[in-house]
């Protein structure tokens, strides 16, 4: 029997100017424009979940991989910045080149566990190897993670 | 269906677009609607200018000056904020230098903005040159050519020329009056370290300009919505923070004196077209 493909289906919503809303499960939740470059935008942008969601899948991964492992993971934070290729083909700038993607992703991701260096690396590396949002950017992106342990 | 006024600007950092989306947001709750086109540079504002493209533009003082030169004088400026008006630029030395006035620079480098930069370059040397030193002959120049196109409003140039004196690889390096408050203010330049050598001649800077046949009635309105925005506004004082004025007034064209006697000194538009 062939297996079935498992999809995740959301719905997203918007009308007018205000933030689109996206239902999945029994959940939901808000996601402004694109992106913005003004500070005071009441609302989290579209590329700000895309990149959270990223370091979210890698923190989370992490302990994840970690209980199966029996291995405490004390405090896993990661800190992430996203560049585009150019902001300013977003903006429609007359005479630019390049386009409105993600070209690279630096995320570096600190852990702090009892653990020994080589059993925290381990689990990095299988995280690496079962991340979904990291196999997909990696192929897309210049991805550069990074983890540091610290005591 | 109202005229929808299209405003033409020159970016060069995306944040600046905010400044652009308040002024856009004021103009149609005052029920005259504008669009903002933005150009990479001001080569290409001047074009859409002149071509109809975009019926206002932001333009630096050399784009008005382009302006003025491909149109044969069939633009008029018509705004600029109160921060355009008298400016001046410095020629800036080491405290301890001994310096004590430009001609002592006579034989030594100094440094520059971008070659088209009005308060970094074309206007200092400019002054140089009337003070009897003559750039590339009496004072060599390094200048530091970065973005450009958009004529200085990116203060790359303006700060590589300054960390060139900082670092002691010229005498001397040019910078706009507002440049020298804010870096003296925020630890950029030790103000102990460094002092202004000599002052230009005063200079305006930015105007939104028009051609000659942008019509009367519909200028008038535009510029009373624009004179109504107020710093007592809080979405006002955001957008005119970032844009650095406190007022918007009526423009005047007899502040551009010392860049035009430099673009010709220098036969600026003989090289480039802008």
């Amino acid at each position: 029997m062939e297996m079935e493909k498992t999809t995740w289906n959301l719905r997203i919503v918007t009308t007018g100017r205000e933030p689109a809303t996206a239902y999945m499960r029994k959940h939901q939740f808000t996601v402004g424009v694109p992106l913005q470059f003004d500070p005071e935008y009441p609302h989290i942008t579209a590329l700000e979940y895309a990149l959270g969601a990223l370091a979210a899948d890698i923190v989370g991964g992490l302990q994840v991989i970690s209980h199966r492992r029996r291995l405490k993971l004390d405090n896993v934070e990661a800190v992430l910045s996203g560049e585009l290729n150019n902001p300013l083909t977003y903006l429609g700038v007359v005479g630019e080149t390049g386009h409105p993607g993600l070209e690279r992703v630096n995320v570096t991701v600190y852990v702090s566990s009892t653990g020994s260096e080589e059993e925290i690396g381990l689990i990095w590396e299988e995280m690496l190897q079962k991340s979904p949002l990291v196999n997909t950017l990696k192929r897309a992106v210049k991805l550069d993670l990074v983890m540091k342990v610290v005591i | 269906m109202k005229k929808t006024v299209i405003i033409g600007s020159v970016l060069y950092d995306p944040k600046v677009a905010v400044i652009w989306e308040i002024i856009s947001d004021f103009f149609s709750e005052n029920g005259l609607p504008v669009d903002t086109v933005f150009y990479t540079n001001y080569e290409l504002l001047v074009g859409a200018l002149l071509d109809g493209h975009v019926d206002i533009a932001w333009n630096s003082p050399l784009a008005w000056l382009g302006s003025q030169r491909r149109s044969g004088g069939h633009c008029r400026a018509i705004a600029m904020r109160d921060t355009d008006r008298d400016r001046v630029s410095y020629w800036v030395v080491k405290a301890n230098s001994g310096f004590q006035d430009v001609s002592d620079l006579r034989g030594k480098t100094v440094a520059v903005g971008a070659k088209d930069s009005p308060q970094a370059t074309l206007i200092p040397l400019g002054y140089l040159d009337r003070q009897g030193l003559l750039p590339g002959k009496d004072v060599q120049v390094k200048r530091f050519d970065l973005l450009v196109g958009k004529h200085g409003d990116h203060i790359g140039g303006e700060l590589e020329a300054f960390r060139s004196l900082h670092g002691g690889e010229v005498a001397a390096c040019a910078m706009i009056d507002l440049n020298w408050q804010t870096w003296t203010q925020d630890g950029t330049i030790n103000p102990n370290e460094y002092v202004v050598l000599a002052t230009t001649e005063r200079f305006d800077h930015c105007v939104f300009t028009v051609r000659s046949d942008f019509p009367a009635d519909l200028e008038e309105k535009w510029l009373r919505v624009l004179f109504s925005m107020s710093y007592d506004n809080p979405k006002h004082q955001e957008m005119m923070d970032m844009e650095g004025l406190k007022q918007w007034l009526p423009a005047r064209t007899s502040g551009f004196g010392p860049l035009a006697s430099a673009v010709n000194t220098f036969g600026f538009f003989d090289e480039v077209v802008s």
